[in-house]
């Protein structure tokens, strides 16, 4: 008991974890349909993928995971400008999401309820993240105009 | 606590820790604010006339202290961290807002500053909202794009200022009688009149335009462009901020230094703002002709909103999401 750390350091301590948050979201846009803090991750296999403005689509199936099990339809952030930035072309992009590939999958739900979600994270059978440049590809306002960058 | 103690030294060690994770967390946050750059990219701000400096947040691709004409526009300016591809704002460049300054509204510009719903800024009622007083409303009342009224989420087009405050790249295309800015994002265009005609006042105006009416002239090195005849159902900018069809803005160009283009505004309706609203200095940045390329084709990315792609997204996902209900034909 003698090691516990004094009143002061635990208050800097809930003090310092209370706006950790603030400044991991930050501002936001797009964002605001969804829950963050309430992402998971899961197998699923790929039923389509959409390389389209305003935003990339990935709809997917899961089906291993109880929890989570259905059909989805994910929203991503990056625009294909942004894809294209970060060398992730129509070409192989499709190439590498086509109907029936096996990914783990990353999302946050929708604050609303229902099966529509904000894919944060793709990896692929190997291991590889797909559509790299990660869900704040291009900075931390998520494409969102009305709902688009 | 004896100086020395097993007592002291763990005070300190979760003292270290602390201070360490909010650094990493400061940095982390901080790093993705800029976005990520290129190799090489780089640049403490360094506002005004001199030459910007290499460090994060910043495309490096020029010397900024190379000699310039700063009466030549021509070319395509960022003030997108990454150059292009939405998302990135430069730390000297400002945001997606036209002003830090709380605007004056009459009460016919606050009724239709609150019959607008924007998606950008912090989520409306949010701990979040609430933590930031200092900030106006506008920046604070963000809603899901199912629920707002953007009239971008159609693909309206977004006028002025409001196009000049993505984070996207626009070209500046001279003729000897006008200026055409293009924009990447919406891929919108707008022409700005340089052979001497007069602006018209904007009870003069029959019919407002999505991009209005502009001219330009030179005073000194600063290019200054003003306009009116807005059609009033554009925004202002990303948050909301509404304009009525007696808005005048005036738009002053400075190329302060080889790669770097300043842009101070200033709003005159008085229909909706007691007083003329100035916009927040943006700072846009020049990029290579040949910097944006697709399929080694370079120019600017025909970034425009397609109803037809727009009205899917809208039905897939973005009502589903907004409203947890089911796409409708899904």
């Amino acid at each position: 008991m003698e090691n516990r750390p004094s009143a002061v350091v635990r208050i800097a301590g809930i003090v310092a974890l209370a706006v950790m948050p603030a400044l991991l979201v930050a501002h936001h846009g797009t964002n605001i349909s969804y829950d963050r803090s309430k992402q998971w991750t899961a197998k699923a296999v790929v039923t389509e993928f959409k390389y389209v403005n305003p935003h990339a689509q990935l709809y997917f199936d899961v089906t291993d995971d109880p929890a989570h099990k259905g059909h989805y339809s994910g929203e991503l952030l990056p625009n294909p400008a942004q894809l294209l930035r970060n060398g992730w072309t129509r070409k192989k992009s499709t190439a590498a999401l086509f109907s029936g590939v096996k990914i783990t999958v990353t999302i946050a739900p929708s604050r609303a309820g229902g099966d529509t979600v904000l894919v944060l994270k793709i990896v692929d059978e190997k291991g590889e993240e797909l559509l790299g440049g990660g869900p704040n590809a291009g900075g931390p306002e998520g494409p969102a105009r009305g709902a688009t960058p | 606590m004896k100086p020395g103690s097993a007592q002291e030294a763990t005070m300190k060690n979760w003292i270290t820790w602390f201070v360490t994770v909010l650094l990493v967390v400061m940095a982390t946050s901080s790093g993705r604010s800029q976005g990520p750059g290129p190799a090489g990219a780089g640049g403490q701000g360094a506002a005004g006339g001199r030459g910007r400096q290499a460090g994060p947040g910043y495309l490096k691709l020029f010397d900024s202290n190379m000699p310039f004409n700063p009466r030549d526009l021509a070319g395509i300016w960022t003030p997108n961290s990454n150059g292009f591809g939405g998302g990135g704002r430069c730390r000297d460049c400002g945001d997606r807002g036209y002003s830090m300054e709380f605007p004056d509204f009459t009460p016919a510009g606050q009724r239709a500053f609150d019959q607008n719903i924007p998606s950008y800024g912090r989520a409306k009622d949010s701990d979040d909202a609430k933590a930031h007083p200092e900030e106006h409303i506008g920046r604070r009342r963000a809603q899901p794009p199912a629920l707002g009224n953007d009239g971008y989420g159609q693909c309206n087009p977004m006028g002025m200022p409001r196009a000049v405050l993505y984070p996207d790249p626009v070209e500046f295309i001279v003729l000897p009688d006008r200026i055409y800015t293009h924009f990447e994002w919406g891929y919108g265009l707008r022409t700005v009149w340089m052979d001497g005609r007069k602006l018209p006042k904007a009870d003069e105006i029959d019919f407002p335009r999505w991009w209005g009416y502009a001219t330009g002239h030179w005073e000194g090195n600063t290019l200054v462009v003003e306009s009116t005849g807005y059609d009033e159902r554009t925004w202002v900018d990303y948050f909301g901020y509404p304009h009525s069809d007696e808005m005048v803005l005036e738009e002053r160009y400075t190329r302060v230094n080889y790669d770097t283009l300043e842009l101070k505004m200033t709003l005159t309706d008085p229909k909706y703002y007691r007083k003329p609203w100035m916009g927040e200095t943006k700072r846009m940045h020049l990029l290579p002709k040949d910097f944006i390329k697709q399929s080694g084709w370079a120019s600017l990315l025909e970034d425009l909103c397609a109803p037809a792609n727009e009205n899917e997204f809208n039905r897939q996902i973005r009502d589903p999401a907004g409203t947890g209900k089911p796409a409708q034909g899904r």
